[in-house]
């Protein structure tokens, strides 16, 4: 035999590092305060502000400079113009020719550019330290002396005219192409250029616009990188000091269209294997304070692969390779938007799915912990946000241009650490509008057009937009019975235990778990209520709580007691010996019941609960079947108050909620707050009540 | 409102992540050591802001197939990500993402990588993650039911739904002999097929085989003390068994010379007709392989370069052109060369076929010494823009370690670039690019 020490030694050599490897995630290593890195700005004489971020880190620079003269300001008819004046500032400036230009630009291996967004026209260049003078002088050029060549103009065009072209042909551009014109109407934040506008574009449009737009006043520089405080002043004052400052008019901006109800926008696109869905409504202005409420609320629905859409449509569905959610600020309106590219044949469930879960946000509080952690992530997310300094610039940028306050860069982690679920949830209500939403789908008209039809009104388009009429007459909407709209979301599994008290005196107990099978659910049931009844339960049902099984055992005063339940094609089959009403056995046969969609075995009711949307006030009807007597029978769940209760488990504020229908009605107090647990329920008028140990 | 850049964005949109093919002039300091188990490992420190890369390339990837078996690499990849034993599904990410980081992976034909970017305080869970799955990944029949759909679905939205993708990743392995170098002649994604066979036991064997230590290498860039950090990589990777030695990958190397290979694909996402040769070129290591890239930059790349002037702004044949340089990623086999052209509208395929190849065949006695200068600025340029963030630096570190043989050629990789003559260029440019070295797609929307 070894000595006991070698064996020791040999036992530790064997496995030393399984045995230290961490279970759990390392917690955080501490961390410096991260500031919010130094810059500088100042504003020359004529009004153009600019942004300073000095860096060593590498030797480049990079510098950005934007206009008020996006696609917002483009004249009637002529959308596009905004488009074709950027394209075109790099196309001959001062005395170069657009060969030149590329030439000289890209012999340093810098880049330079320019792009319209929907407020802004952005100029932007980025070069090595060295070649600086290179790239103000090529910047000033571009954005004060473009000379427009004809010949440019029409090469651009053609371009333009191909791209629109292409963009036929791509579902996501098609999608948020006809999302942006259903979304803002006539306001100019849903025009887009057409054939017909880019092609009446004149160049006198374009001097005009440039003419207008391009003013120092409204103007702002942003300069990253390696270069000091000096030399940026020398270069801003020499390249845009004589940039002479005109006031031209600010449109104002026009009210968007405002929804009532939702509507469905559907894109034909024949042959698609997908559906492009695309969900949103207008917000606010940027300056609305409610906006960290509402990315913070935004972040939990679909701002990261933990959030609801990605988990439910992609992880747990399957329908999807992703689903997220956004808000987008602009300097007028902005927008909440969510979106999910799906398989062709699951259109109408992940658009039932992504509203509901859009629904959600504002009707029910939001999950402590998942609230939590989706603002850890909004907030620590920030050092990856200035990494470096164009990063930096671009955050200060933003806040500029969009009129935030002053201070927004340093205090905006510290303002959305301060937002409360209670914010967000409202923040949800006001700007996450399931009832009011616009719909966009772009896929096969043919095949999904009757089942979005029974989601809300549809109108059918071409990728042009032409209203496309019914080929043949659309069968009659037939809202089907809705499957009971319990949160699949939140449920998990678990193990409960209750006290039977009768006269306030311990009975019994009840003890179930909750587990998964499958694709779905088993909810096992053991009671014990004296010598009176034991019986175990066992109920199956899918994801979506569709039924499948119940198999019940046990013994009623001393009597067998079976059931066995079969759910499948809109019927159900069962067979057993179930208590009568004086006390006695009987047996129970049926076969093939019809049932509606949705029904739900009156033996899975108490796993079901605790993932109904509670909600104050809300009131529940479900269609139950009492497997033990055969029937269906609607019974109707309502919140009739807020209070505090007392059980073995704790003390709780909880919904009371009464319930009818069915044999005896009753009272039930369910958690006011996610995970909804079942605190403790009885009977009306029987001195029996059942509350939760654990 | 970005009509301009919607083509090429297209264009980039369809191509897996290209590591670096460029290493800066300015050094960067690399610390390497490799664990008993085999795990090589490289540090580099940067403090300048606080973020850290934590980057773990395999070595494997499509290459590494067998026929029958395609698309194993990347459905492996999308199984790193469905849990291991102290991590759930999906909970990678989320933890990731809660610690204010991103990640990501790719497959490419030679690697597949895997990469974090977290607060510099989060790197020990960056590192615990990796070790996680490295050690104990869940090879289970539902997370591969559950991936072989999400591939599928990747499939059809990154490809069956758009233009040009699925002809262009479907066709361009056909440059390549199956019989001689099946390692490149199928796709990353795979077949479908193939990938609906696949067993739970085919996904362990691959993991057994692939993702053991010995056949990996993590690099760690940026924010970090490196006593602490090797401590940490020691305690999470130093336990991981080592794996048996993967089998050597059979690709003869092809020759530039073989029959012209044209193939007309019918594309029922496409409005204009596209063009795409493809050349069979050198691995990186090739002493032709800087000159390459170059003429690939001076041919493709940028509005003044020759494709742009002449087929875009001149001829007004196409409305986008560009040349493609191994557009998979880098391969240690042959490599790829690719010129890709969409037709402006109105212009008949057959004719911007003739005019593109007369383009290139013109660049073997045409490259001017200006041309050559402007090319290895912008790849100067380009190579000091990709060292502002840790995680490309991670990516050059890991370019350098496979594709050059070691870490430190991340510092002398430019001076490769640097004595690319005027004469490399021609003599590549003859030998290269030549309608008996190439296959030609030419891609026409359906019906047309």
């Amino acid at each position: 035999m070894r000595a006991l020490s070698t064996i020791i030694a040999l036992v530790l050599l064997a496995a030393p590092a399984a045995a230290q490897f961490p279970t759990r995630p390392p917690a955080p290593l501490p961390l410096e305060p991260t500031l919010f890195p130094p810059f500088v700005e100042f504003e020359l004489e004529n009004g153009l502000r600019v942004v300073l971020v000095s860096s060593e880190k590498q030797p480049v620079l990079s510098l950005s400079l934007s206009v008020l003269g996006g696609a917002t300001h483009d004249p009637a008819g002529k959308s596009g113009t905004a488009d074709l004046v950027a394209g075109l500032l790099t196309k001959g400036a001062g005395t170069r020719s657009a060969e030149q230009i590329a030439a000289d630009i890209e012999r340093v291996g810098g880049s330079l550019g320019a792009s319209a967004g929907q407020d802004f026209l952005t100029l932007n260049a980025t070069v090595l330290r060295d070649d600086r003078e290179l790239a103000f002088s090529l910047m000033a050029d571009a954005l004060l002396r473009p000379t427009f060549p004809p010949s440019e103009l029409e090469l651009l065009r053609t371009q333009s005219l191909s791209a629109l072209a292409l963009e036929k042909s791509q579902p996501d551009a098609i999608a948020s192409r006809a999302f942006a014109r259903a979304l803002y109407g006539d306001h100019p934040y849903g025009r887009r250029p057409t054939e017909a506008s880019v092609t009446a574009i004149t160049r006198s449009d374009l001097v005009a616009f440039h003419a207008s737009r391009v003013q120092p006043g409204q103007a702002l520089l942003v300069i990253a990188g390696a270069i000091d405080s000096t030399e940026a002043h020398r270069l801003v004052e020499q390249s845009f000091g004589a940039w002479v400052r005109r006031f031209p008019p600010t449109p104002p901006m026009r009210p968007a269209p405002q929804r009532a109800t939702s509507e469905i926008l559907l894109v034909h696109r024949p042959g698609s294997v997908q559906s492009n869905i695309l969900v949103g409504n207008t917000t606010w202005l940027p300056t609305d304070t409610r906006g960290y409420a509402l990315a913070l609320a935004n972040q939990v629905l679909g701002g990261a692969s933990d959030a609801r859409l990605f988990q439910i449509l992609r992880e747990q569905k399957g329908w999807t390779y992703g689903a997220y959610s956004g808000v987008t600020r602009t300097r007028g309106l902005g927008y909440f938007s969510a979106s999910a590219e799906v398989r062709t044949e699951v259109t109408d469930s992940a658009l039932v799915e992504l509203l509901l879960q859009v629904r959600r946000m504002g009707s029910e509080p939001l999950d402590f912990e998942e609230f939590e952690r989706q603002k850890q992530t909004l907030v620590g997310r920030f050092p990856l946000q200035i990494e470096t300094a164009d990063q930096v610039a671009a955050q200060v940028a933003r806040a500029r241009l969009l009129g935030l306050a002053t201070d927004y860069v340093q205090t905006y982690r510290e303002r959305l650490s301060a937002v409360t679920r209670e914010q967000a949830q409202a923040a949800a209500r006001a700007g996450m509008r399931a009832d009011a939403a616009l719909i966009v789908v772009v896929g096969d008209g043919n095949l999904v057009r009757e089942l979005l039809e029974r989601i809300a009104p549809v109108t059918m388009v071409d990728v042009e937009g032409n209203p496309i009429a019914p080929t043949q007459p659309v069968a009659p909407v037939v809202v089907p019975s809705r499957p009971l709209e319990i949160d699949r979301w939140r449920m998990t599994p678990a193990t409960d235990s209750f006290t039977v008290l009768v006269q306030g005196q311990a009975f019994g107990h009840q003890v179930s778990a909750l587990e998964r099978f499958g694709d779905g659910w088993q909810y096992t049931e053991q009671s014990v209520l004296g010598t009176l009844i034991q019986q175990q339960t066992t109920v199956r049902f899918s994801a979506a709580a569709a039924m499948w099984s119940v198999e019940q055992s046990g013994l009623f005063q001393g009597q067998e007691l079976r059931l066995s339940v079969r759910y499948g094609d809109g019927t159900v089959t069962g067979e057993g010996i179930t208590p009568g009403g004086q006390g006695g056995m009987q047996p129970v046969r049926y076969t093939a019941v019809p049932i509606p969609e949705g029904t739900v075995d009156d033996n899975a009711l108490q796993a079901l609960l605790p993932y109904f949307n509670w909600a104050p006030n809300a009131s529940f009807t479900v269609a139950v079947f009492a497997s033990g007597k055969g029937e269906v029978e609607q019974r109707t769940f309502r919140v009739v108050a807020e209070e505090v209760v007392s059980v073995p488990l704790g003390t709780f504020a909880a919904y009371r909620v009464s319930y009818t229908g069915g044999d005896a009605p009753g009272t039930y107090w369910i958690e006011l707050t996610a995970p909804h647990r079942l605190l403790k329920f009885g009977p009306s008028g029987a001195p029996l009540e059942i509350v939760r140990v654990r | 409102m970005r009509l301009r850049v919607l083509v090429p964005s297209l264009i980039a949109a369809a191509l897996p992540l290209v590591a670096p093919r460029a290493q800066a002039p300015e050094p960067v300091h690399v610390e390497s050591f490799t664990l008993a188990n085999g795990l090589r490992v490289h540090f580099v420190e940067d403090h300048s802001a606080q973020v850290v890369a934590v980057n773990v390339w395999y070595d494997v990837g499509s290459r590494n197939e067998r026929p029958g078996r395609t698309g194993f690499a990347h459905l492996f990849e999308h199984m790193m990500f469905q849990g291991s034993a102290n991590v759930g599904k999906a909970e990678h990410g989320q933890l990731v993402e809660r610690a204010g980081g991103q990640y990501n992976g790719s497959t490419a034909p030679d690697r597949t990588n895997y990469y974090n970017t977290v607060p510099s305080n989060r790197l020990n869970l960056a590192l615990w993650l990796e070790a996680d799955r490295m050690r104990s990944l869940a090879v289970t029949a539902e997370n591969l039911a559950n991936q072989q759909e999400a591939v599928k679905e990747e499939r059809r939205m990154r490809f069956d739904n758009q233009p040009y993708f699925g002809a262009f990743v479907d066709s361009v392995p056909l440059v390549y002999d199956r019989d001689r170098c099946f390692a490149y002649a199928h796709s990353i994604i795979g077949s479908m097929g193939d990938l609906e066979a696949a067993t739970v036991e085919d996904v362990q064997g691959f993991f057994d085989l692939y993702y053991a230590p010995n056949n990996a290498t993590l690099v760690v860039v940026g924010d970090f003390d490196p006593g602490q950090a090797r401590r940490l990589v020691s305690d999470y990777f130093g336990g991981i068994h080592r794996g048996p030695l993967p089998p050597a990958v059979a690709c003869e190397p092809m020759p530039t010379v073989g029959s012209e290979m044209v193939k007309r694909v019918a594309d029922a996402n496409a409005t204009l007709p596209a063009i795409l040769m493809v050349f069979r070129t050198v691995p990186p290591a090739h002493v032709d392989f800087p000159a390459l890239e170059l003429l690939s930059t001076i041919l493709g790349t940028g509005e003044s370069s020759r494709l742009n002037r002449t087929l875009v702004r001149d001829a007004k044949l196409a409305v986008a052109a560009q040349a493609l340089y191994n557009p998979f990623g880098p391969m240690r086999g042959t490599g790829l060369f690719g010129a890709l052209a969409i037709a402006n509208q109105g212009v008949d395929v057959d004719t911007l076929h003739t005019r593109l190849m007369q383009l290139l065949l013109a660049a073997g006695g045409s490259i001017t010494a200006d041309e050559l200068t402007k090319a290895k600025n912008a790849w100067r340029a380009q190579t000091i823009f990709g060292r502002q963030q840790a995680i490309a630096v991670s990516e050059a570190v890991h370019y350098a370690a496979m594709f050059l043989g070691s870490p430190e050629a991340v510092n002398t990789d430019a001076a490769r670039y640097g004595a690319v003559t005027l004469a490399d260029l021609r003599r590549v440019a003859r030998t290269y690019l030549r309608p008996e070295n190439s296959l030609t797609l030419l891609i026409v929307p359906e019906g047309r």
